[in-house]
């Protein structure tokens, strides 16, 4: 009695292991194991169509999210059991790229590289570790309907900083629950993308060409004396507190990306506004810059199946079927050159505004220690906004710290 | 003499111990033991999951940089603010809260269900719903709008972002408290508040001298539980604040978690982990002992 | 008069406590013109979620079953029996809960892949299938018990594990109330180990299926965000509001000791 007791103890132990049995997945040559950020559904077209191209080749798709997708991509490389092909975002690639763990496609770049946008964060020491896939830029959003009750004209946007500024003023003072300007403050990674527009636009930037930490440049204390001012006039506050005055009609103007278009049409078919490229300094200096993320595919170099997930990485960047994914999301843009030209996206015309901007973007350096400058980065333009120190010396610390981070990577 | 009648054959008997540990043993030692001796030793190394070959033991230099290392302070100073501030708030509220309920009250079991809800439903959620409910055209805003205050941004400034989420907590969870009170109060004997009533005591001093002293274990019980809770804090922080502004909501797990998946330094992230460990381990001490002198007495040798 | 006063004040409190989660179904239910369930509807249909609650209650429920039956098993030997390093492995057991999970994270997905367990029931059940707090409730519990009852089925010639199945158990009720609502409360919501050590929709869970949506298509929209942590906190009010007697009374009894 005893005995039988004891048995189906281990028996119970032995079904929970068996439970294992089902679905354990085995690594077949000629299978491609690939991982991406996009719904199953919007992607299994475009590998299909890979698949009847190629007989012989099946491919596996497995979708991630944003908020652990890196955990659980950093899990499988320390198993040993990454993906054949990922995608990543591109300020993650360069640290990729300095740890060794990715493929070096320098063959394709020298192919095709006039035929894509965004190549830089693939870039590392000369060479090219991974291909653009889609991108997206960040354009200024305004109301309409504020900018007519302000005494402004809509199809007149604000192309220079003074009026980006007169206009967040005069709509600011239209009441107290309106805000002339959205500004992000309060969260940690968004705060470098609208800055930085801004910063770039009047020449600045965060390394030079050789690498050199240049943050605490003139042209990024004019931005950021700017950005002061602006605030003034701002409504400062996390993206979602942001979009929502902006879909409620009570933001007059924000910096947002692409995925607004789908989203104000069916959360506020209401509401009138329009896009416009990011202001620049002035007429006469200055560029109309702005952020753009890009989303680019890598292979890993331990991969076993390396020629066929390259294969299938190039398939799926192609305009063509970059394209396809594009107009299914809604929220990003081909990084292959030719959106421009393309009636599918130049027709529309808050597209085109977009696809127009994405040619003067610039995104974060290509640095493996980016993740920890992006953080440097935040918190002295969070400590000017907050007022808790001056912009020359939140500019100088942060250029200090930078350096410190870049020696060492090197 | 109740608990321990095993004494005289709990070593000749085995074979019985070890069937009823073993299937614990097994889960235990595989899917806890490992993984928790993993992380032990990864504290003394430097270990980067995109270049696992390149391990090299550092000894206690992660330990070291803890102490110099100006966010850990911060970030262990907020845990601490936040325990210290939720903890004995939390329990003394739900105290509170059951004493209330006492007696015939109408529709009180609608009430009890109604307090207990904010604790079965998960933390992501709620933070979720508090971050929009804390924006300034969110709900609390709206409502304070009414007595012409609000318009605050409870979470985006630096001196309410901790409180607001402190106090988020403290809704989240005491109601379950609450209710364990509340059924607590069913083991006080009638005899003592009645002895009390007849000596003259009031409702303050049946509260100080009767109620509490009775209560001793669970108050204990539920401090413990809560003060570990605490200083695992990290879903809320994550899900809205992402530890800032200007740092004011970083806290000890959420660091942890950008040092190993951000950082790419898991070695350091064991380290800030070990702290917390400690640090759960000696405030749950400190309050068994306060309030439960003799715990620890039982069926283990 | 007391009486009102206490009972006003409890409004009060109810009123100010309830307030957030009214306004949360507020919010999920405008939707532009007049109140209706259109984001619940899209939410629904944006995944498998017919799926992910099967998944979910699978989980939960396996791990359930685990847990009483080991947890009963392992509380009952530290309760009753003298075991050589006893209290040492009591603290061990205790001091799991103390250690935050992040830092296992990965090594348990390490120990999960050379299993080859990945996207199995058994990742999503295993590790969880003996929590230590269970345990120590147990334990706990039993150890106010007197052993008489057990003390006379051994005198009959009873086993070990027939004493703790036919005689235990059944006194046991009051704390695997509270066993039972805790594993499946946490089971039910957790999110970070189901997400890792899972890939394909097939095998998500709820909370994790919830999370995929709320970074695609509706990311920042108040309305669907507000319509899905409805739809993901409803099955936990709905088993809470049929079972309340229960659960309340489980809860209390095992915890006024």
């Amino acid at each position: 009695m005893n005995c039988t007791l004891v048995l189906s103890v281990l028996a119970l132990t032995a079904v929970l292991l068996a439970a294992g049995g089902c679905g354990s997945s085995e690594e077949r040559d000629g299978t491609i194991r690939f991982w991406q950020f996009w719904d199953i559904s919007v992607v299994e077209p475009i590998v299909r169509e890979f698949e009847a191209q190629n007989p012989g080749i099946k491919v596996e798709v497995e979708q991630l999210t944003w908020q652990s997708g890196l955990e659980k991509i950093q899990a499988a490389i320390a198993s040993g059991t990454q993906p054949d092909l990922c995608e990543l975002g591109s300020t993650w690639v360069p640290r990729f790229s300095y740890e060794g763990v990715l493929e070096d496609v320098t063959a394709v770049h020298s192919e095709v590289a006039d035929s894509f946008l965004m190549w830089d964060s693939g870039l590392w020491r000369g060479r090219v570790y991974a291909l653009p896939w889609v991108q997206g830029s960040r354009v200024l959003f305004y109301n309409e309907d504020l900018f007519v009750r302000a005494g402004l004209d809509p199809a007149d946007p604000p192309e220079t900083w003074d009026e980006l500024l007169a206009a967040a003023r005069k709509i600011h003072a239209l009441s107290d629950d309106i805000s002339g300007f959205g500004l992000n403050l309060g969260e940690r990674y968004v705060l470098y993308k609208k800055f930085m527009a801004f910063a770039w636009g009047n020449g600045g930037g965060i390394l030079d060409a050789s690498g050199n930490v240049v943050f605490d440049s003139g042209e990024n204390l004019e931005a950021l004396e700017f950005y002061q001012v602006l605030s003034r006039y701002s409504l400062r506050e996390k993206q979602e507190v942001l979009d929502h005055n902006f879909k409620s009609g009570l933001l007059g103007m924000q910096i947002s990306g692409a995925w607004n278009l789908r989203n104000y049409a069916e959360e506020a078919p209401g509401l009138n506004y329009r896009v416009a490229l990011v202001p620049r300094p002035s007429k006469q200096a200055g560029t109309h810059a702005s952020f753009a993320g890009a989303e680019m595919l890598v292979v890993f170099a331990n991969s076993k199946n390396k020629d066929d997930a390259l294969r299938l990485a190039r398939h799926l960047h192609q305009y063509n079927q970059a394209k396809a994914l594009c107009l299914e999301v809604k929220s990003v843009f081909p990084a292959a050159v030719g959106a421009i030209d393309d009636p599918a996206f130049a027709g529309d015309e808050k597209v085109r505004v977009f696809v127009e901007q994405s040619l003067t973007c610039q995104t974060a350096p290509a640095h493996p220690g980016w993740i920890e400058m992006e953080d440097i980065i935040n918190r002295s333009i969070e400590e000017v906004l907050y007022g808790k120190a001056d912009p020359r010396e939140a500019l100088s610390e942060a250029a200090d710290a930078l350096r410190v981070v870049v020696k060492r990577f090197e | 003499m109740l608990t321990n009648n095993a004494a005289g054959r709990g070593t000749s008997r085995l074979s019985p111990i070890l069937t009823l540990l073993l299937p614990w043993a097994l889960v235990y030692a595989v899917f806890f033991l490992f993984p928790f001796v993993f992380s032990f030793v990864l504290a003394f190394l430097k270990y980067n999951p995109l270049n696992v070959q390149n391990t090299t033991w550092v000894g206690l230099e992660n330990f070291a940089r803890l102490f110099q290392d100006e966010r850990f302070v911060r970030a262990l100073r907020n845990t601490l603010v936040f325990v210290v501030g939720t903890v004995p708030m939390t329990t003394a509220a739900a105290l509170g809260l059951a004493v209330l309920l006492r007696g015939r009250v109408p529709g009180k079991s609608i009430l009890k269900a109604g307090f207990f809800l904010p604790s079965i439903i998960s933390m992501v959620v709620i933070s979720l719903v508090f971050k929009l409910f804390y924006s300034p055209s969110g709900g609390l805003n709206n409502a304070l709008s009414l007595i012409g205050l609000g318009g605050h941004g409870w979470l985006t400034d630096p001196a309410t972002a901790l409180g607001a989420i402190m106090i988020m907590d403290v809704w989240a969870a005491v109601g379950y408290y609450a209710i364990i009170f509340d059924a607590a109060f069913a083991g006080i004997p009638r005899e003592m508040y009645e002895a009390a009533h007849l000596e003259g005591a009031g409702f303050k001093d049946t509260l100080r001298y009767v109620t509490i002293p009775m209560l001793r274990p669970v108050i204990a019980f539920v401090l413990v539980i809560n003060t570990i809770r605490s200083f695992q804090i990290f879903i809320e922080v994550f899900v809205m604040t992402q530890g800032g502004p200007l740092g004011a909501t970083d806290t000890l797990v959420l660091y942890l978690y950008e040092a190993a998946f951000r950082g790419l330094d898991y070695g350091y992230a064991s380290a800030i982990a070990y702290v917390v460990f400690i640090l759960s381990g000696i405030f749950s001490i400190l309050v068994v002992r306060r309030f439960r002198p003799q715990f620890g007495s039982g069926g283990v040798a | 008069m007391k009486r009102v006063l206490q009972l006003a004040l409890l409004l009060i409190i109810f009123a100010i406590m309830a307030y957030p989660l009214v306004w949360m179904l507020t919010i999920s239910l405008r939707t532009g013109d007049g109140l209706d369930f259109r984001y619940y509807r899209e939410v629904w249909q944006a995944g498998p979620f017919d799926r992910y609650f099967l998944n979910s209650v699978v989980v939960v429920t396996i791990v359930l079953v685990a847990n009483i039956i080991i947890c009963s098993m392992a509380g009952y030997a530290f309760a009753r029996y003298r075991i050589p390093g006893g209290r040492v492995l009591f603290f061990l057991v205790i001091s799991m809960i103390m250690l935050p999970k992040q830092v296992i994270l990965v090594p348990l997905y390490i120990l999960m892949q050379k299993f080859g367990l990945i996207d199995t029931y058994a990742a999503l059940t295993l590790p969880f299938a003996a929590d230590p707090f269970n345990i120590f409730l147990i334990r706990q519990f039993l150890v106010s018990i007197p052993p008489d009852c057990e003390e006379a089925a051994r005198l009959e010639g009873a086993g070990e594990l027939t004493v703790l199945f036919r005689v235990v158990m059944p006194m046991l009720k009051p704390a695997l109330a509270v066993v039972a609502i805790h594993t499946s409360l946490i089971n039910w919501n957790s999110f970070l180990f189901p997400f890792i050590l899972t890939n394909t929709t097939s095998m998500r869970t709820l909370p994790v299926g919830l999370a995929m949506l709320s970074q695609g298509a509706h990311s920042i929209d108040w309305g669907h965000l507000m319509a899905g942590a409805v739809i993901a906190s409803l099955p936990v009010i709905v088993a809470f509001l049929v079972f309340q007697r229960q659960i309340i009374s489980g809860l209390t009894s095992g915890m006024s000791k």
